[in-house]
C-alpha cells in the first residue's frame, strides 16, 4: 500500500504518466483493490477479472456504477481507519453515496497538482471567495473539502464561504470583494453554476455589479444537476462576465464527482470560446467515453463517460456514469498535461437528447411527486 | 398557427350515424398498410420517434382497426344511452329526455409523442358535432387522417382540423386554448398546468397525465407461465419500448429463489422473440447511458448475491429487483419484483406514489379487479392485451365522448 501511494504519489508530482504507466499502476491498483474491497472484487468476478486475469487494457478494468456508492461500502480499508468521508445526496433511489478514504494524502495532492496547472499557471496566490458548501457547515461535502484545501495551501488567508444551505449571503460577499479590491488582492471566485446563477439573479435584482479585482479568476463547478431552473451556460458566462468584470477565458469550469478523487478542467485553448469548452483530465486520470454494451467508441463519438482515476486507491479505480460527452484530440496538449494522443473530452449534459417519446411516466417525474 | 374562431358548426346537420360511418370508413382505409397518406405517416412517424416501422404498423392497425362503426356507436351508446342522443332530445328511462348537444370548439393538445393518442379524442369529439382542433405532430398523422374523412364528407374539412404550432408561449395557441369549450391535454405535469392555466374559466379540461402499468403474476400463474403466457407479457413490455402509459413498467411475481429465476428466464426467452416481431427503436445516447446505468447497478447487485440480470436481445430483466425502488421507466427494461400476495404490490404502489394506470393479468378476475381499485388503475388486462385497449375503453377512466356534450334536459 506504501508502495503504491509512493508510486500514485510521485506521477502526481511529475503530473506525467505515459501509457504504459498508467495502464502497470492501473493494473496494480486494481490488483490491490480486489484483495482488500470485497464489493469490487466481487463485481470484478462477474465480470471475469481476478488475481489469476488482471485487465490488460484500461478500457477492460469493471467499472463499478456510481450508484454503486449507494450500494455497499467501496474501501480497501476497514471502517476505522476512515480518514474523510464525502457523501452524495439521494437521487431517485433517495439513498445517498459514501466515498470514504483511507488518507487525504493523496487526494490532497491531486487536488492541488491539478488546481495548480489548471488555474494557477501564473503561480498566484489568491483570496478564495467561494460559493460552494462551507466544509464547517457540511463536512462530507467532497466540493467543500477541495476548496478548503485548496484555499488553505494556495489562499492568502482572508477568504470566505458565502452558500449557506441554499441561501446566499450577498451582503458578505460584496463586502468581501470590495475588501479584496482595496487590498489589490485577485480572487478565485469558487461556485456552483446554481450558485452563480443565484449570485447573478440577487445582484440583478439590487441593480449591482460586483467587478472582482484585476487577475480574479471563476471556478465554476457542479451543474444544476437536481434543480428546476437551469441556465444555458453560454447565457452563465456572458453575464457572469458582464457582471462580475471577469474575461469569459477567465471563467474555467471544473468536473468532478464525490465518488473520484481527481478532477477534469477546461483546456486552455478552449476557453476563448464558452461551448464547447473542452475537459482534459490530469495524467493519473482518464476518461473513457462507451457505448450501451460498455464498449469503447471512437473519438468523437457521444457516450456515456466512464472515469478510471488512480487516485481513488482507497475505493474503486473505475466508475461508470450516466453523464454524456465525447473524446476530441485537445490543441496545447504539453500546457494541458495530456499526454500524445491523449484526448480531452467534450461533456455534452445529462439533458442531452433526454427527450421522453411516450405517455409513461419517468423516475424524475415520480421524483418531483413523491417530493 | 391555430386561429382562434367562431363555431363553424359544419357537422351539426349530419346525423351521428353518418358520421360515425364515415369516420368507420376513413379508418378502414388508414387499415390498408398500402394507402399512401398511410405510408407517409408510417415513415413519418418512424424517422421522428425512432421506433422501428413493425411497432408503428402495429400501432396504426390497432389504432384504426379499432375504429369500426360498431365500435364506436357502441362506446358512445353506453355512454349516452343512444347514438340519437346526439342528434335530438331521446328518451331515457327513469331521467328527463334529454339531448346530448356536442359543445361547439374543442381542442386537443398532446405534449406526448406517443402515436396518434391525440385521434381517439379527436373521434369522439367529431361523432359529438364539435368544431375539433388538435394540435398536430411534424409526423402529420392526424391532419392526413382529416383529409381522408374530408373526402369522406365535405363536412369534415370545416370540422376537423390538424395544426402544428409551437407551444408554450405562442400566443395564438392562447387564443385558440381560451376560446375552446372542451380542451383535451396529454402530457407531463408541467405541460398540463400550462395547458390548464390558459382554459377559459368555465372550459372543460380533461387532462391526460404520465402514468405507469404494471403486471401481476400469482403463484398460481408462477406455476403455470409456459412460453406462450411469457410472450404475452413480453409483447406488454416491448411495444412502444415500454414507453407508453400502458406499457409494463414492473412485472410483480408471487415468487422468489429459483421460481423466480424460472419466471425470468422464461420471460426472457419469450422477449427474445418478442423483439424479433418488434425490433427496438432508436435510442438517445442519454436513455442508452441510463439503462447501462441500471444494468450496471443491478449487476453489482447480482455479483454480490442480490438478484440477476438477464439480456434478452436489447432487453434487460432485473429479476429480484429491489422492492423498496421504484420502477425505472427506461426502454425495454424490466425489473421482475418478488412479492408476497398483492397487498404487497398496493403496498409498493402506495409507498411508490405510483400513478397506475393498468393492471395486467392473467385472469381479470375479482381478486385482480379488488386490487386494481385499491392501487388506483382504471384498467385490468389479460397480459398481451395491455396495450391494446378498445376504443370504447375508459381511457385514464374518463368517459369517451361524454366530456363532449353538454346535456339538454326536456321536462
Amino acid at each position: 500500500m506504501a508502495a503504491l501511494d509512493a508510486r500514485l504519489l510521485r506521477a502526481i508530482g511529475d503530473y506525467e504518466l505515459d501509457d504504459p504507466a498508467f495502464l502497470a499502476l492501473a493494473r496494480d491498483l486494481f490488483a490491490y483493490q480486489i484483495a482488500h474491497n470485497a464489493p469490487y472484487a466481487a463485481f470484478a468476478r462477474s465480470a471475469g477479472f481476478d488475481a489469476a486475469r488482471l485487465p490488460e487494457r484500461i478500457t477492460e478494468i469493471p467499472a463499478v456504477p456510481a450508484a454503486a456508492f449507494k450500494e455497499a461500502r467501496l474501501a480497501t480499508f476497514p471502517p476505522a481507519e476512515t480518514a474523510a468521508a464525502f457523501e452524495t445526496s439521494g437521487t431517485t433511489s433517495g439513498r445517498g453515496g459514501r466515498h470514504e478514504l483511507p488518507t487525504t494524502q493523496l487526494y490532497e495532492a491531486a487536488v492541488l497538482a491539478s488546481f495548480d496547472r489548471m488555474l494557477l499557471p501564473d503561480g498566484a496566490r489568491l483570496r478564495y471567495l467561494n460559493l460552494v458548501p462551507d466544509p464547517r457547515q457540511n463536512p462530507h461535502s467532497s466540493l467543500g473539502y477541495m476548496l478548503a484545501t485548496i484555499a488553505q495551501e494556495r489562499g492568502d488567508g482572508a477568504g470566505g464561504w458565502y452558500l449557506h444551505g441554499d441561501a446566499l449571503d450577498l451582503d458578505g460577499l460584496v463586502r468581501d470583494v470590495a475588501r479584496a479590491n482595496a487590498d489589490g488582492v485577485a480572487v478565485c471566485l469558487a461556485t456552483t453554476a446554481f450558485a452563480l446563477v443565484a449570485l447573478l439573479d440577487a445582484l440583478t435584482a439590487r441593480g449591482l455589479r460586483l467587478p472582482l479585482p484585476g487577475g480574479s479568476r471563476i471556478m465554476e463547478t457542479g451543474g444544476f444537476k437536481g434543480r428546476t431552473r437551469v441556465v444555458e451556460r453560454t447565457a452563465l458566462y456572458a453575464a457572469a462576465s458582464d457582471r462580475l468584470g471577469v474575461a469569459v477565458d477567465a471563467i474555467v469550469a471544473e468536473y468532478g464527482m464525490t465518488e473520484l478523487s481527481s478532477q477534469y478542467y477546461d483546456s486552455f485553448a478552449s476557453r476563448s470560446r464558452i461551448e464547447p469548452r473542452v475537459k482534459v483530465a490530469p495524467p493519473w486520470l482518464r476518461a473513457i467515453v462507451v457505448d450501451g454494451d460498455g464498449r469503447a467508441v471512437a473519438n468523437g463519438v457521444v457516450g456515456a463517460i466512464r472515469h478510471v482515476d488512480l487516485a481513488n486507491r482507497g475505493s474503486v479505480i473505475a466508475i461508470e456514469t450516466e453523464d454524456l460527452g465525447a473524446l476530441v484530440p485537445s490543441l496545447r496538449q504539453a500546457q494541458d498535461g495530456l499526454g500524445a494522443g491523449q484526448a480531452g473530452l467534450v461533456l455534452l449534459g445529462r439533458e442531452h437528447g433526454a427527450e421522453l417519446r411516450g405517455c409513461s411516466l419517468d423516475a424524475e417525474t415520480l421524483l418531483v411527486r413523491r417530493a | 398557427m391555430p386561429e382562434a374562431r367562431g363555431s363553424s358548426g359544419a357537422l351539426r346537420t349530419l346525423p351521428a350515424k353518418r358520421i360515425v360511418a364515415c369516420i368507420a370508413d376513413a379508418a378502414k382505409r388508414w387499415c390498408d398498410a398500402d394507402y399512401a397518406p398511410r405510408l407517409r405517416a408510417t415513415a413519418a412517424i418512424a424517422a421522428r420517434l425512432g421506433y422501428s416501422t413493425p411497432v408503428v404498423d402495429y400501432a396504426l392497425d390497432r389504432l384504426f382497426g379499432g375504429a369500426t362503426r360498431a365500435a364506436l356507436e357502441s362506446a358512445i351508446a353506453s355512454e349516452l344511452g343512444s347514438v340519437d342522443a346526439l342528434d335530438r332530445v331521446a328518451e331515457r328511462r327513469g331521467a328527463p329526455a334529454a339531448w346530448a348537444r356536442g359543445v361547439d370548439r374543442v381542442v386537443i393538445v398532446s405534449s406526448d409523442t406517443t402515436i396518434g393518442v391525440a385521434l381517439v379524442p379527436a373521434i369522439f369529439a367529431l361523432c359529438a358535432k364539435c368544431d375539433v382542433v388538435v394540435k398536430d405532430r411534424s409526423d402529420v398523422l392526424v391532419a392526413e387522417f382529416f383529409a381522408t374523412l374530408a373526402q369522406e364528407h365535405p363536412a369534415f374539412a370545416g370540422a376537423a382540423r390538424a395544426r402544428t404550432w409551437t407551444g408554450g408561449d405562442d400566443p395564438a395557441e392562447d387564443a385558440v386554448l381560451g376560446a375552446a369549450d372542451v380542451v383535451v391535454a396529454f402530457g407531463g405535469d408541467e405541460a398540463l398546468y400550462a395547458i390548464r392555466a390558459r382554459c377559459a374559466t368555465e372550459a372543460r379540461f380533461v387532462a391526460f397525465g404520465h402514468r405507469a402499468s404494471i403486471g401481476r403474476l400469482t403463484r398460481d400463474d408462477v406455476a403455470e407461465f409456459d412460453d406462450d403466457r411469457a410472450e404475452r407479457v413480453a409483447r406488454d413490455a416491448l411495444l412502444y419500448d415500454g414507453e407508453g402509459c400502458l406499457s409494463l413498467h414492473a412485472l410483480f411475481v408471487e415468487a422468489d429463489g429459483d421460481a423466480l429465476r424460472r419466471v425470468g428466464a422464461t420471460l426472457g426467452a419469450a422477449c427474445e422473440r418478442v423483439a424479433l416481431e418488434f425490433p427496438g427503436g432508436a435510442r438517445s445516447p442519454q436513455r442508452t447511458a441510463a439503462v447501462a446505468a441500471y444494468r450496471g447497478i443491478a449487476a453489482f447487485r447480482a455479483a454480490g448475491g442480490h438478484g440477476d440480470v438477464l439480456r434478452a436481445a436489447d432487453v434487460t430483466l432485473v429479476v429480484d429487483s429491489p422492492a423498496g425502488e421504484p420502477p425505472p421507466f427506461l426502454p425495454r427494461v424490466v425489473p421482475l419484483i418478488s412479492v408476497t400476495g398483492d397487498d404487497a404490490i398496493a403496498r409498493y404502489v402506495a409507498a411508490q406514489h405510483l400513478p397506475v394506470q393498468a393492471l395486467g393479468v392473467t385472469a381479470a378476475d375479482a381478486l385482480a379487479l379488488a386490487l386494481a381499485e385499491q392501487i388506483g388503475a382504471v384498467r385490468v388486462a389479460p397480459f398481451g392485451t395491455l396495450q391494446t385497449p378498445p376504443i370504447g375503453g375508459h381511457h385514464g377512466g374518463a368517459p369517451r365522448v361524454a366530456d363532449f356534450i353538454r346535456w339538454i334536459d326536456r321536462e
